[in-house]
């Protein structure tokens, strides 16, 4: 009824998926007895070079442990998996059972096509490896997208350029994406992704080959993010540039990340990809946006911080302590934790909405490409939820859980909001009563599992109805026949090993007897009391 | 629906409930004659606004009834007189005869009358103890289609026998239906808060019983009010709610857990540490408790009944109240329990409360509440008149936990 998307393997993936292989270990005695060779000694060598894999993949993927020297990061990581085997599980899961929906053919890319996905992984950490397994239809559109985005951004961020400079280059970035040719130099050497735009040519002579209902698209919402970020700048140039409402703060994070959502879900509509009832419902795409954007301005909060800049709205935190600075001080870590619930609790608000909206789209790779980032930051927000660590380092989810997460929102929207319900509740159990947003919080906690129980009911009304009146199901009926069957056949075989007992009982006794055995005077014995034989026999008469 | 001027006569309205319908109703449409039929007399606790006129009956005497009806000449019947045994009785069948008459005859006296009399609109005060009181299902979301029980609690199938009575009774001359509200709350409530306060003096906060993940939708007083009067405006207009059942709850489930929890802190009170009993383990010892109660001869407070209902999932989509009757709650959850809680501290109940829970023997009773739905007998919150001088034993209010209505 909700139109979700299913996952549909390949069959290669139905043989070997990981529901299947734990049982292959079951044929493996038997499989052995086929090799030339019968010592246990092959399966060792085997099993070593299994574990040898796992750290291989673990310490490439990872930087839990991030070490100076390579050696000592192995071993830091050797050490840190060792400990935490399911986090190396879920590595190595993903790794080994992940099958791409969709998979770039770099064989018919052109050399513009290989660089901007050079740029991509470049520029994004998280994002180019979801992109990278769009389906075809949208892997261009999204990419350039990605990297406009990111090319404005990097414009903006760029504290060493001037305002006068920033804002006509801000407001008319639309019109450079036409025009062929075009880059920037202004950038300060330090700034990270100085080098996209210094050779932003290629993302323009790209665009210029994407379809034109997408490119209407990426250049309207780069039009409007351009001038609402040009807004921002000359705002913080004339006055205080931090954020005093909630409304600002939703304001905000609607210009940089909120836009990004509708101009995908535009691209994923016009591509068929997605319910086209998602436009009629602008909250909707708001929502996804917002809640990635509020969940990383909640985790950043030091970083910003310390690069000077603050997105928690004064409204917020000015209900917690006085000055912004205090919450980064250990005698008000009461009051900033019970601040930072207040952001949680602002940002969870969205998450059901999120769950909607996932719920409209029809595309297995649009579905992972919208899913991850959605559950990562749910596992964030439970990761920052009363964590006063945030409020002195940068703090992340580990690889495992971000790589059992990934599993987990690749599959269908059933999946996706086990995750959810599984992270609301463990929100939900951090939650403190001391804290002055306690029952908020805990009613938002409510309404996403209220709302994840409405999609997916664990029992129907019919179900219950059967219940009381005792009633069965077709199924339910052949499993209770089923059961009889197999009680009979258990009663079965009990009476068959009575009967064996019985008849092994009389041949011994029957041998006995032959043998000359005296049952009459051993029973005599017994009546009268004499269980062991006597102690010594007298030999009164020898 | 601006001026409605006719004669409203409403059953149990000195109580609890009846007495928030009469006041919503009166604010709303004060052209109206509100006529309260209760045994018992208002009380400051459940005030009544001014000019409505109160009739003692019982509604279990046909003659009584008839008189009243007679007098009045109602065209709308607001039926939420109920008897509710407390929670020692909740789970056994000793007072099964008595919460039949009145919660069964007493309907079916009210039914009868009220098709004699002419009556127009007719609204039943159920309670999701309906659905939810057969303990033999999680009730996670669930709406109006889910199964009505017989086998549950003599509360559950007394109110699901009357419920069917009133909405089968439902016509084209006199039009009813029954609302279904979940646990109460609010000013005045005798039985969730002072239960779950209880908990402080008793040292017992610190145990939770269960996986603390169960969902409740308690309700607040003054929002079933507003059903009810919205109940009433859809049956003298649309009729679309007729013969219809409705659940009514806050539409804000949290968990049991941080219900009490969050009115602990009203009060000061935090848990200092917190132990989880495993379900099936307190389910032992509630068998245990009974046990010995039965063999003492007296009634246990921890039974496997309450350990259900404290670990009991029990929350309704609302999707149809709101629908049909146009039902929001007006007061949210977090104010219904600050305000629950503030009429507590200022009614000084709560130091008097600990006393009482103290003393010896007052802690079990065999009948918590009046013939009215919803209420307790307003003198127990004294605890002076508590040493058995009146002829109901009300202290059990406080001891019980109430989890319907």
């Amino acid at each position: 009824m909700w139109g979700c998307c299913d996952h549909v393997p390949g069959l290669t993936l139905h043989l070997i998926s990981p529901r299947w292989f734990p049982f292959s270990f079951a044929f493996a005695p038997g499989f052995w007895l086929f090799l030339p060779f019968r010592s246990p000694l092959p399966l060792f060598v085997l099993l070593l070079g299994a574990v040898g894999f796992g750290f291989f993949i673990a310490v490439r993927a990872s930087d839990v442990h991030a070490s100076s020297s390579p050696i000592m990061g192995f071993i830091g990581n050797a050490l840190y998996y060792s400990f935490h085997p399911m986090q190396l599980r879920a590595i190595i899961q993903w790794k080994v059972w992940h099958n791409p929906p969709h998979e770039r053919n770099e064989k018919n890319e052109t050399e513009n096509q290989k660089l901007c996905f050079k740029f991509l992984d470049l520029t994004s950490r998280s994002f180019s490896a979801v992109i990278k397994e769009l389906h075809p239809e949208l892997l261009m559109p999204v990419c350039i997208f990605y990297l406009v985005l990111r090319g404005l951004d990097t414009v903006e961020d760029d504290t060493s350029i001037p305002l006068v400079t920033k804002e006509p280059i801000l407001r008319d970035f639309k019109n450079y994406l036409t025009q062929e040719g075009w880059n920037f130099t202004g950038n300060r050497p330090e700034e990270k992704d100085r080098e996209l735009l210094v050779q932003f040519n290629h993302v323009v002579t790209e665009f210029m080959n994407l379809k034109p209902e997408y490119q209407t698209i990426i250049k309207d919402i780069t039009d409007r993010m351009g001038n609402g970020m040009a807004d921002y700048a000359v705002k913080a140039e004339s006055d205080d540039a931090s954020v005093k409402t909630k409304e600002e703060y939703d304001l905000y994070c609607y210009y940089v990340a909120g836009l990004v959502g509708e101009g995908l879900t535009r691209l994923f509509v016009e591509a068929e990809f997605g319910n086209p009832a998602l436009m009629k419902r602008p909250r909707l795409h708001k929502s996804m946006g917002l809640f990635l954007q509020k969940t990383n301005i909640i985790r950043d909060i030091r970083e910003d911080f310390d690069d000077n800049r603050r997105f928690w709205p004064q409204e917020i935190w000015s209900k917690h302590v006085d000055n912004f600075e205090d919450l980064f001080k250990p005698e008000h870590l009461d009051a900033a934790l019970n601040c930072s619930s207040e952001m949680v609790l602002d940002a969870l608000e969205h998450a059901e909405e999120c769950l909607f909206y996932l719920a409209g789209l029809r595309e297995q790779s649009v579905f992972n490409f919208c899913a991850i980032p959605q559950s990562m930051a749910i596992a964030t927000m439970e990761l920052c939820f009363r964590n006063p660590d945030i409020f002195k380092k940068n703090i992340k989810i580990t690889k495992g859980d971000a790589c059992h997460l990934m599993h987990k929102s690749t599959q269908n929207l059933s999946v996706l909001c086990d995750s959810f319900r599984e992270y609301t509740r463990k929100i939900h159990k951090k939650n403190t009563p001391k804290d002055p947003n306690f029952l908020k919080i805990s009613i938002v906690c409510g309404q996403i599992e209220k709302f994840i129980e409405t999609i997916f009911p664990t029992q129907t009304a019919e179900a219950a109805q059967r219940k009381v009146t005792g009633e069965l199901t077709a199924a339910e009926a052949k499993r209770k026949e089923e059961d009889d069957q197999n009680k009979n056949d258990i009663w079965f075989m009990m009476g068959l090993m009575g009967v064996i007992v019985v008849i092994v009982a009389g041949l011994m006794i029957f041998a006995a007897w032959m043998m000359g055995a005296r049952f009459d005077l051993a029973f005599k014995e017994l009546t009268q009391g004499n269980f062991r034989p006597p102690k010594s026999i007298a030999h009164g008469e020898l | 629906m601006a001026s409605i001027s006719k004669n409203l006569l409403i059953s149990g309205g000195t109580g609890f409930v009846g007495s928030a319908i009469v006041r919503a109703f009166a604010e709303k449409y004060p052209a109206c004659a509100i006529t309260v039929i209760d045994q018992n007399p208002p009380s400051a606790e459940h005030a009544l606004p001014k000019g409505v006129l109160y009739l003692q009956v019982d509604i279990t005497s046909v003659e009584g009834l008839k008189k009243a009806f007679a007098a009045v000449h109602p065209e709308i019947v607001v039926h939420t007189a109920g008897l509710i045994p407390g929670l020692a009785e909740r789970f056994r069948r000793r007072l099964e005869s008595e919460v039949w008459q009145v919660n069964v005859e007493g309907t079916r006296n009210m039914l009868n009358e009220s098709k004699q009399t002419g009556v127009e609109v007719f609204i039943y005060t159920s309670s999701c103890c309906v659905v939810t009181d057969d303990t033999i299902n999680p009730y996670p979301n669930i709406d109006e289609e889910w199964p009505c029980s017989l086998r549950s609690t003599i509360y559950g199938e007394s109110k699901t026998v009357a419920e069917a009575l009133v909405l089968k009774a439902s016509s084209s001359d006199m039009a009813t239906c029954a609302l279904r509200p979940s646990v109460l709350c609010g000013p005045g409530d005798c039985q969730l808060l002072p239960a779950i306060h209880a908990c402080i003096a008793n040292h017992e906060t610190s145990f939770l019983i269960g996986d603390g993940l169960n969902l409740w939708d308690i309700t607040h007083v003054d929002n079933v009010a507003d059903a009810h009067v919205l109940a009433i405006e859809n049956l003298l207009s649309t009729r679309t709610a007729a013969g219809e059942a409705f659940f009514i709850q806050n539409n804000e489930p949290i968990t049991f857990r941080d219900l009490c929890l969050a009115i602990w802190a009203q009060f000061g009170h935090f848990p200092p540490f917190q132990v989880r009993i495993p379900k099936t383990m307190a389910y032992i010892v509630g068998f245990a408790c009974e046990t010995v109660t039965w063999a003492m001869g007296t009634t246990a407070t921890l039974s496997r009944g309450s350990v259900r209902d404290a670990c009991a999932i029990r929350y309704a989509s609302g999707k149809k109240a709101k629908e049909i009757l146009g039902y929001e709650a007006r007061i949210g959850i977090e104010e219904a329990i600050r305000l629950s809680c503030e009429v507590s501290h200022r009614a000084h109940t709560i130091p008097s409360l600990k006393l009482v829970l103290k003393a010896p023997g007052l802690r079990f009773s065999s009948l918590s509440c009046s013939t009215s739905n919803h209420r307790c007998h307003r003198e127990s919150r004294v605890p002076v008149n508590f040493c058995g001088d009146s002829d109901r034993v009300s202290t059990a209010n406080y001891g019980d936990f109430q989890p319907c209505e």
